[in-house]
C-alpha cells in the first residue's frame, strides 16, 4: 500500500514543481517590495522627524503585535468590504510585503543607529543635505551591519510564504494539503514538501551565517 | 468607519473569544516549557564532543530551522494518524510547537554559553573549579543576560505561531475570528478581534519583557 | 566674522554656556584652552550649529546660526570643522572623502573636483595618498586628509575641536605644521587645543573658558607671561609643566 503512496506521488510530482515555483515567484517578488518598503520605513523611522518615527514605530509594533496568518486573512477579507477586492495572489503579495517591510524596518533602523555618530556629524559639517548624509555617508557603512539579518529575514520570508496556502494560493504548501487529501501518506507527503522547502531555504541560512561572519573579521581589520 | 462596527455580535460572540484566549495563553505555556527543556537538551548534545550525538541535533535543529512551521505542523497531523499514532489537534499541536521552538531555543543557549569568554572559563579551571561549579558560577550568569532577551523573543513568536493551530481545528484565538466570519460574515468584527487580542497579549508580555531586562541589568550591575 | 552676544546654552540642566559674549574678526586665529567641561567644544560646535543656543544671539558670516530661516547648507559649506576622531569616511578613498562634499554641495564637476582635491591634498603633504583608505592611513595622516577635507570646500572659516588629542605624540607636528601654514596664509581659525606652542607661534589672542564662562582673553605674551585671573594661572601651571 505504502509503495502504491510512493508511486502515486512520483506521479504527481510535477505538480509539486509547480508549488515549489509558486513559493519561489511569491518570496522573490515580495522580497524585493518589502525590501524597498523596509528600506523607505527604516530611513525614515531613524529621521529626526517624530511624526515619521511614532507613525512607523506604530506600524511596525501593529505587524510585529499579530500573527501573519490573521494579517492575511485581514487583507484577504477584509478589504473587499472597503470596495477592495483582491485575487489570492496579489493579497499574499501585498501581505508579504507589509509583514516584510515592517522587519525590514527595523533591520536598516538598527544599522543605521549603528553607524557613529560622529559620521553623521563630519558629514553635516561639510554642508550636505540629509538626503545626502544618508545616501553617501550613512547608508554604505550601514550595510554591513544590514545584510546579514536582511538575508536572515528572506529565509523567514520564504517561510512565511507557505501561510499564504490558506487564501488558495497554489504554492507547495497547498499542493501538499490538497495531494495528501488523495494520498493518505501525510508523512511522505510532507516529508516531501519540508525537503523541497528545505532546499530552498538551507542555502540561504548558510549565507547569511557567512555573510555574519565577513562582517565580523573586517571590523577587526577596521 | 466605527459606526458600521457591529459591537453587539462581537459582545455575543465574547465567550468564543474569551475561550479562544486561554487556549492560545496555555497552548503556549505548555509549548514554551517543553520547548525549554526540548531546546535544553538538544543544546547539551549539539555541544558535544561525541560526533553521533552532536550530530543528531543539529539534523534536528537544521530541519526545524529550514522548514515552515506550518510544514511541520501539516506533517504531525496528516502523517501521525497514517502511521496509527492518534492523538488529538491540539496535542499535535502542542507537539508541533514545541518541537519547533525547541530547536531555535537550542540555538539561542548555545549562543549564550559560546558568547562567555573562554579567559574566563579558563580561570575557573585553574582555581579548581568543577564543571558544574564552573557552569554555576561562570557561565550561566553571563550566559543569562545573552539568552532571556531572545528567549522573551521565542515566547511572543510561540503565541503568534499558536494562531496556526487554527488551520488543524483547534479552539483557539484565531478559530474564535474564523467562526465569527464565517457565521456572520463580517470579516471586519470578527479578525479585527482577535488582532486586537494578539496586540493586548503582545503588549503584555513586551511590558514584562523589558521589566525583566532591566531586572536583569541591574543584578549583572552587582 | 564671528559674534557671539549674551549666548547661553543648557544640557537638560547643565549649564554649559555662560553669557557667552566674544568678537572674532576675519583673518584671526583664536585658541580656546580650559579644562575639560569648560564648555570649549561646545562652544565651537555651535558655530556651525552641531550644537544649539537657547538664549542670546549667534552671527556668523552676517547670518544668525539659530534662525530657523537660514540655510544652514549655505553656512556649512564656508565652515570647515575638524574633530578629534577625524571622522573621515572608511569607505571612501583620500579623495572620494575630501571631494565627497564639493560635489554634491558646491555642485563642481567630478573632474574639476578631484583636480581641486589633488592640489589641496599636496598642499597637506599627503599627494601620494590619494587612493589610500583611512584604516590605511596613520592618525596624523588621517587627520590631514580631514584637514584637505575642510579646504576643498574654501571654506571663510575653520574650526578646530582639539585636532591632535587623539594623536601618538610623534604625529603631533605633522598636523600643527599644516595648520600654522594655514594660519600664515590668513585663514580664519578657532582652534580648542592644548598646544601651547602652537598658540604662542600663531594665536593672535588666547580663549580661557571655565565652568561655562570666559575667563580670559588676551594675546600669547600678555596671556602667558601676566595672567590676570587666579584661574587661569592654576590652570597654566597644570599644563606648562609637560
Amino acid at each position: 500500500m505504502f509503495l502504491f503512496y510512493l508511486e502515486s506521488l512520483m506521479a504527481v510530482f510535477p505538480l509539486f514543481l509547480k508549488g515549489l515555483w509558486m513559493t519561489v515567484a511569491i518570496s522573490g517578488l515580495s522580497l524585493i517590495t518589502a525590501t524597498i518598503l523596509g528600506f523607505l520605513a527604516g530611513i525614515g523611522r531613524s529621521s529626526g522627524i517624530k511624526l515619521l518615527r511614532y507613525g512607523i514605530g506604530f506600524y511596525v509594533n501593529l505587524v510585529r503585535g499579530t500573527p501573519f496568518l490573521v494579517q492575511i486573512f485581514v487583507i484577504f477579507f477584509i478589504l473587499p468590504e472597503f470596495g477592495i477586492h483582491l485575487e489570492p495572489f496579489p493579497a499574499a503579495i501585498i501581505a508579504m510585503t507589509i509583514m516584510g517591510g515592517a522587519f525590514i524596518c527595523e533591520i536598516v533602523a538598527a544599522g543605521m543607529e549603528a553607524v557613529p555618530k560622529g559620521q553623521r556629524e563630519a558629514a553635516m559639517s561639510t554642508g550636505l543635505s540629509r538626503y545626502q548624509q544618508v545616501r553617501y555617508v550613512i547608508l554604505p557603512q550601514a550595510m554591513r551591519t544590514i545584510l546579514p539579518p536582511l538575508v536572515g529575514q528572506y529565509v523567514l520570508l520564504v517561510k512565511d510564504s507557505s501561510i499564504v496556502s490558506v487564501i488558495g494560493v497554489m504554492d507547495l504548501t497547498r499542493v501538499g494539503w490538497l495531494t495528501v487529501q488523495r494520498i493518505p501518506e501525510g508523512m511522505l507527503v510532507f516529508g516531501l514538501v519540508g525537503i523541497m522547502y528545505f532546499a530552498v531555504c538551507y542555502p540561504l541560512i548558510q549565507l547569511a551565517a557567512r555573510l555574519e561572519k565577513r562582517m565580523s573579521v573586517g571590523e577587526s581589520r577596521l | 468607519m466605527l459606526e458600521y462596527f457591529n459591537f453587539r455580535v462581537i459582545a455575543q460572540y465574547l465567550d468564543q473569544y474569551l475561550i479562544g484566549l486561554l487556549a492560545t495563553g496555555w497552548i503556549s505555556l505548555v509549548s514554551l516549557f517543553l520547548a525549554l527543556i526540548l531546546g535544553t537538551i538538544a543544546c547539551v548534545m549539539r555541544l558535544s564532543k561525541n560526533r553521533l550525538i552532536s550530530g543528531v541535533s543539529a539534523v534536528y535543529i537544521e530541519s526545524i530551522r529550514s522548514t515552515p512551521l506550518l510544514t511541520q505542523l501539516y506533517f504531525f497531523y496528516f502523517g501521525l494518524p497514517s502511521i496509527g499514532i492518534n492523538i488529538n489537534e491540539v496535542q499535535t499541536g502542542i507537539l508541533a510547537l514545541s518541537l519547533n521552538s525547541g530547536a531555535y531555543i537550542a540555538e539561542i543557549i548555545r549562543a549564550g554559553i559560546l558568547s562567555v569568554p573562554r579567559g574566563h572559563i579558563e580561570a575557573g579551571i585553574a582555581s579548581g573549579l568543577s564543571f558544574i561549579q564552573r557552569l554555576r558560577y561562570i557561565i550561566l550568569p553571563q550566559a543569562l543576560g545573552v539568552v532571556v532577551p531572545p528567549l522573551l523573543g521565542s515566547a511572543i513568536v510561540l503565541v503568534k505561531d499558536s494562531s496556526l493551530l487554527s488551520l488543524i481545528s483547534v479552539l483557539e484565538l484565531t478559530r474564535a475570528g474564523q467562526i465569527l466570519t464565517s457565521e456572520r460574515f463580517m470579516p471586519a468584527e470578527g479578525f479585527f478581534t482577535t488582532a486586537v487580542f494578539y496586540l493586548v497579549i503582545y503588549a503584555a508580555l513586551k511590558v514584562f519583557s523589558d521589566w525583566a531586562q532591566k531586572k536583569l541589568i541591574f543584578r549583572e550591575a552587582h | 566674522m564671528i559674534n557671539f552676544t549674551n549666548v547661553n546654552k543648557w544640557f537638560g540642566d547643565l549649564h554649559v554656556l555662560r553669557d557667552i559674549n566674544l568678537n572674532v574678526a576675519q583673518g584671526e586665529v583664536l585658541v580656546v584652552c580650559g579644562p575639560s567641561g569648560s564648555g570649549k567644544s561646545t562652544l565651537i560646535r555651535c558655530i556651525n550649529r552641531l550644537e544649539q543656543i537657547q538664549k542670546g544671539e549667534l552671527i556668523v558670516d552676517g547670518m544668525n546660526v539659530h534662525d530657523r530661516k537660514t540655510n544652514m547648507t549655505q553656512l556649512r559649506a564656508e565652515i570647515g570643522f575638524i574633530f578629534q576622531q577625524f571622522n573621515l569616511y572608511p569607505h571612501m578613498t583620500a579623495l572620494g572623502n575630501i571631494t565627497l562634499a564639493p560635489m554634491k554641495v558646491r555642485k563642481l564637476k567630478k573632474e574639476e573636483a578631484e583636480k581641486l582635491g589633488r592640489e589641496i591634498l599636496e598642499r597637506v603633504g599627503l599627494s601620494d595618498k590619494v587612493d589610500s583608505y583611512p584604516a590605511q592611513l596613520s592618525g596624523g595622516q588621517q587627520q590631514r586628509v580631514a584637514i584637505a577635507r575642510g579646504l576643498c570646500m574654501r571654506p571663510k572659516i575653520m574650526l578646530f575641536d582639539e585636532p591632535t588629542s587623539a594623536l601618538d605624540p610623534e604625529m603631533i607636528q605633522e598636523v600643527l605644521d599644516v595648520m600654522v601654514n594655514l594660519a600664515k596664509e590668513g585663514m580664519t581659525m578657532i582652534v580648542v587645543t592644548h598646544e601651547m606652542g602652537f598658540a604662542r607661534e600663531v594665536a593672535k589672542r588666547i580663549l580661557f573658558m571655565d565652568e561655562g564662562q570666559i575667563v580670559e582673553i588676551a594675546p600669547p605674551e600678555e596671556f602667558f607671561t601676566k595672567p590676570k585671573s587666579e584661574r587661569t594661572k592654576l590652570f597654566l601651571s597644570k599644563i606648562l609643566t609637560h
